[in-house]
């Protein structure tokens, strides 16, 4: 018989809560050089223990450095063969995650990110094989040729229409491939490049420690380009971004020069790109025209269909997928892209936006439901709406404000003309039981709701009514010009605009 | 090479395209869907007209021997057959890039994505099924040549272009004059306005599917009496559709038809020429048809179509 | 008389938004009730309710005895073609209409029912007797057309089909005085056989005197039977 477990009122077991210590000064570290914290730590004051409590409100950045340290600490016990298929998952996630900028952040729909690798990777190739260029330089080699591609790509990125684009980059990608095919100098090998020089030691490759340096490379590889996908997609560039993706004529409105933030975004991961290319040519040794063809294209469209567009998770988790199907089960044959496409299909059918936007999906979809379910029950003229509550912290307030309505409601009931009546006989004195709760409720109410009856100066028996404005400072207005002679013809008028007041609301 | 080979070659290639493209663009239009799965329409109407008629070769041998009649009959044969594979396809692709996701957020670009899922599934399949090697369909219009008026043309050839004018005049038609063809541009111009006419938009993109299905399956069957088929033969021609159809300003039918023309001719010409050949065919078309997206971001239908606004 | 339209508390509104606040309305063969009420209101989101297009409803609408409304399950819109075929023709607010289409092709697809399509070469002859401008009109583009030609064809559309309760949304809205007048006039020259016809309008003018009952409609809720609400 387990025992049955009781928490304090207001914890929440299932969230992890830091206590805050009021004797210490709350230290919140900079990043060097940046104002930016590392961790989004947030505090506040629980109304139910009525203590200060801090939590963790971002979270992904501790699940994104335990799954890195584990993939790093895990590799040197990996097989030959899953090191490399960890290898390839590094670079593809690099490649996903530089295009997800692309396509997500700057919204350009461009399938030549493929295209983009490969002639990094051939321009760097042939200038180390062809000239002797040294591999350290073939990075930079890359990114130049990177960058000069992306900047002719993105020429027409403006002027074309989302398909549009999508099919002119397809077609580069077809161009690339037969115009590589085609030059005479590679014909022989039937295209690609080979003997490229490299970071990994010629005598080590395919062994051991070489396959232990390509994956160390590739790790480093893709943590730049997690990097490059923070800085760009989360700083300015795409905070400007974000604007236009929201509304692209406000954000033109407000001065925002969203076509050239999108060119940026486009150029610095064109240029990731080729450096990509050039790592690529390098941990292969060499570069075969297979870069630029379509089924590579689709299955790395594949992976970022199914981890989700736009997000830096869905890129690995995407890439994670396909490439322990397509690499790691090797032995499952033509059935693997079958699996891939199943998987595929699936996402797309039951997620909006791919895996990593299940959550978000499931939580607004939760979310709607339940506000529909308060829409049908809750009635409007109730206090609080039901899309307020869910903002309104204090959960109190909203008791209180319902009990103020159903009090206001029956208040409502009791006012008939016999009682307006009475009132204005006597309007102080003792009144029948009626009177006298509706009295008590307006002498119960907030300054704002008030009259106050004010003598004319220099004159005798003159009142007008003025409203107070509830706030400090902020003189009462008067409510019209009229001039009672009688101060209980002045009370009674104050007791009819409050009940006027009652009835309107 | 003779000027009036490169040209019946030209048309008869346009009038293949025009089928695929014509079938991409409607489906566009009418129902808001990129179908990448028309590839895969093409492959199993080659392959389903292939096994009917590898069923019934010896059947109508013994009925017919070897007579026109034969011909006559396995051609009908293998067209029925592909037509009602493609529409099969069709329907399919309206079970599950349609019926599910149609009125949920992201429909183009999730429809999209589970066409190109389907025609990655379905091209796996059929190599599982039947494997790599190709298959060669019977040749329903003959073999032999004829010259008119001093052109000579294969029969394939003509029967290609005079069958495509035939299908696609009726199918034109039919859109213009008939009320399921009113009740489908009613519900691609404002679909809410359509459902309060009565139009059930999910039982008006059911016929829309198939048709293009069978329009790809038609194509699959003319387009094997010059190519064979096998499992990826599909997508090349699906390439082909979305360029042209993209080329002529998606869900314009008459921009299709131009682009059609356009690239048919373009592909026998760049063929032709001696010192280019059958491997700059595709590298020539994408050049075209990036410049002309480049002068004109809309493609040739904003020239044409001047109803739209 | 029968009841055409027979709503029991009925409860609409989109997401977290709660538009109809229990609403009880009727409507008997053949008549003629304007609903009045400003902007936002929910006049539009009754109309749409009725044909099944907001996002979410409760209650009962009975049209003809038969049950169109319940909680549904289905997303909006699904349910609208069967009750269109059961009797209802709607014009929707503004210009919800095909600009595509040529005039002709347009009022046919009002006459998409099985039934309507077979004499929809008669309806459009009496639509266009209804309103005469629209027939030197019948081949051109309704994208082309005037605003107040489009409202005239967008409610054209809605009587080319044998109904038998018409829902005219504002029927008025964003036309000129003059021409706002001749719409309504050319509605109420209808022959009255047994249609109910339910307008709703903001500006109360443009009704008085020619409707059998005006319900006015204040913050989701209808004020009974007031041909006196006063607007403010």
């Amino acid at each position: 018989m387990t025992e049955k477990r009781f928490y304090r009122i207001g914890s929440r077991p299932a969230e992890i809560m830091l206590p805050v210590r009021g004797d210490v000064p709350l230290a919140r570290r900079r990043l060097p050089f940046t104002r930016r914290h590392l961790l989004k730590w947030r505090s506040r004051l629980n109304p139910k223990t009525l203590r200060q409590e801090r939590w963790l409100a971002d979270k992904k950045p501790l699940w994104w450095t335990i799954a890195l340290v584990l993939l790093a600490v895990s590799a040197p016990f990996l097989s030959n063969s899953a090191l490399t298929v960890a290898s390839i998952f590094c670079i593809f996630t690099a490649i996903n995650l530089l295009w997800t900028l692309i396509i997500g952040t700057a919204g350009i729909f461009s399938l030549a990110t493929l295209a983009v690798v490969g002639i990094g990777a051939y321009a760097s190739a042939a200038l180390n094989v062809y000239l002797g260029l040294p591999w350290p330089l073939m990075f930079l080699a890359g990114g130049v040729a990177g960058l000069i591609v992306g900047g002719f790509l993105a020429l027409p990125s403006t002027r074309l229409d989302g398909l549009y684009y999508a099919l002119l980059t397809m077609g580069f990608a077809e161009i690339c491939r037969v115009f590589v095919q085609q030059l005479k100098p590679l014909t022989p090998m039937n295209g690609s490049i080979n003997n490229v020089g490299s970071f990994i030691p010629r005598d080590w490759f395919l062994q051991r420690p070489g396959l232990l340096l390509g994956f160390a490379g590739a790790f480093v590889l893709m943590l730049l380009a997690l990097l490059t996908f923070r800085i760009v997609n989360s700083e300015r560039l795409g905070m400007l971004l974000q604007t236009a993706r929201e509304d692209e004529a406000f954000a033109e409105a407000v001065g925002i020069d969203y076509r050239r933030a999108r060119l940026h975004v486009f150029l610095i991961s064109s240029a990731g790109l080729g450096v990509i290319g050039a790592f690529y040519a390098q941990f292969y040794g060499s570069i075969s025209p297979a870069v630029f063809s379509l089924d590579q294209l689709m299955l790395l469209f594949a992976m970022i269909v199914i981890g989700g567009l736009g997000r830096a998770e869905g890129a690995a988790i995407g890439t994670a997928i396909v490439v322990l199907i397509d690499k790691g089960l090797l032995d499952l044959g033509p059935l693997r892209i079958l699996l891939v496409a199943a998987i595929m299909l699936a996402v797309t059918l039951l997620t909006h936006n791919g895996l990593a936007g299940a959550r978000n999906q499931f939580r607004g979809w939760r979310q709607r439901r339940q506000s529909e379910a308060r829409a049908r029950r809750s009635e409007k003229g109730g206090e609080v709406m039901p899309e307020e509550a869910i903002e309104i912290e204090d959960k109190q307030a909203i008791y209180y404000r319902r009990f103020q309505k159903r009090l206001r409601d029956r208040l409502k009931a009791l006012i008939t003309p016999e009682l307006i009546e009475e009132h204005r006989k006597r309007p102080l004195g003792q009144h029948s039981d009626a009177l006298s709760r509706v009295l008590n409720h307006f002498r119960r109410g907030e300054v704002a709701d008030k009259y106050a009856i004010l003598r004319q100066s220099g004159q005798f028996h003159a009142y007008k009514i003025v409203a107070f404005s509830g706030v400090r400072g902020a003189p009462p207005r008067l409510v019209d010009d009229r001039v009672y002679t009688d101060i209980n013809e002045a009370y009674h008028a104050v007791f009819l605009l409050r009940v006027n007041d009652l009835m309107e609301s | 090479m003779d000027l009036s080979v490169t040209l019946v070659h030209g048309l008869s290639l346009a009038a293949i395209y025009g089928l695929m493209a014509i079938g991409i663009s409607l489906l566009w239009s009418s129902i808001g869907m990129i179908n990448m799965a028309h590839g895969a329409s093409f492959a199993v109407a080659g392959y389903a007209a292939w096994a009917a008629s590898e069923a019934a070769k010896p059947l109508f041998l013994a009925a017919f021997g070897k007579t026109i009649a034969g011909t006559a009959a396995m051609a009908g044969l293998t067209l029925g057959t592909g037509a009602l594979a493609g529409a099969m396809m069709g329907a399919l692709i309206y079970l599950l890039a349609f019926l599910p996701i149609h009125d949920k957020p992201n429909f183009p670009v999730r429809s999209l994505i589970v066409t190109l899922a389907l025609n990655l599934a379905t091209v796996q399949v059929l190599l599982w099924w039947f494997g790599p090697r190709q298959k060669n369909l019977p040749k329903i219009f003959g073999t032999g040549k004829v010259e008119v008026l001093g052109i000579s043309a294969r029969y394939d050839q003509i029967g290609t272009i005079a069958a495509t004018f035939l299908i696609l005049g009726l199918v034109l038609l039919w859109l213009r004059v008939s009320r399921k063809g009113l009740e489908i541009r009613a519900m691609m111009q404002n679909p809410e306005g359509a459902v309060l006419s009565g139009i059930s938009v999910r039982w008006t993109a059911l016929p829309v599917t198939m048709l293009t299905g069978a329009l790809a399956g038609l194509a699959a069957i003319l387009l094997s009496q010059t190519i064979f088929v096998s499992p990826t033969s599909g997508a090349m021609p699906l390439i082909k559709g979305l360029t042209i159809a993209l080329l002529g300003g998606l869900g314009s039918v008459p921009g299709a038809v131009l682009g059609a023309i356009i690239i048919g001719f373009l592909e026998a010409v760049i063929g032709a020429i001696p010192f280019l050949g059958q491997r700059y065919v595709l590298f020539g078309t994408f050049l075209f048809i990036i410049v002309v997206l480049i002068l004109r971001p809309r493609g040739l239908g904003g020239l044409l179509d001047e109803a739209r606004k | 008389m029968a009841d055409v339209l027979e709503i029991e508390g009925l409860t609409a509104g989109y997401g977290p938004l709660r538009v109809l606040h229990d609403i009880s309305f009727r409507v008997a063969e053949g008549e003629r009730v304007g609903l009045v009420g400003l902007n936002g209101h929910g006049k539009t989101t009754l109309f749409r309710a009725i044909s099944a297009l907001v996002g979410w409803q409760s209650g009962s609408i009975r049209l003809l005895g038969a049950e169109i409304g319940g909680a549904r399950s289905t997303g909006p819109g699904r349910k609208t073609p069967g009750i269109v075929r059961a009797g209802l023709a709607m014009a929707p607010q503004g210009d919800a209409i095909f600009p595509g289409l040529t005039v002709a092709q347009h009022l046919d697809c009002g006459a998409y029912t099985p039934l309507a399509w077979k004499e929809r070469k008669r309806r459009r002859e009496m639509v266009f007797d209804i309103f005469p401008p629209l027939r030197k009109l019948e081949h051109a583009l309704v994208g082309r057309l005037s605003g107040g030609e489009r409202r005239m064809v967008s409610v054209g559309r809605a009587l080319m089909v044998e109904a038998r309760l018409y829902l005219i949304d504002e029927p008025s809205l964003g036309l000129a005085p003059k021409i706002s007048a001749s719409v309504i006039e050319a509605l109420f020259s209808l022959p009255q056989d047994g249609r109910a016809i339910v307008i709703a309008e903001q500006n109360v003018a443009l009704l008085s005197g020619r409707v059998d009952r005006m319900v006015g409609m204040h913050a989701g809720r209808l004020r009974g039977d007031v041909g006196h609400v006063s607007l403010h």
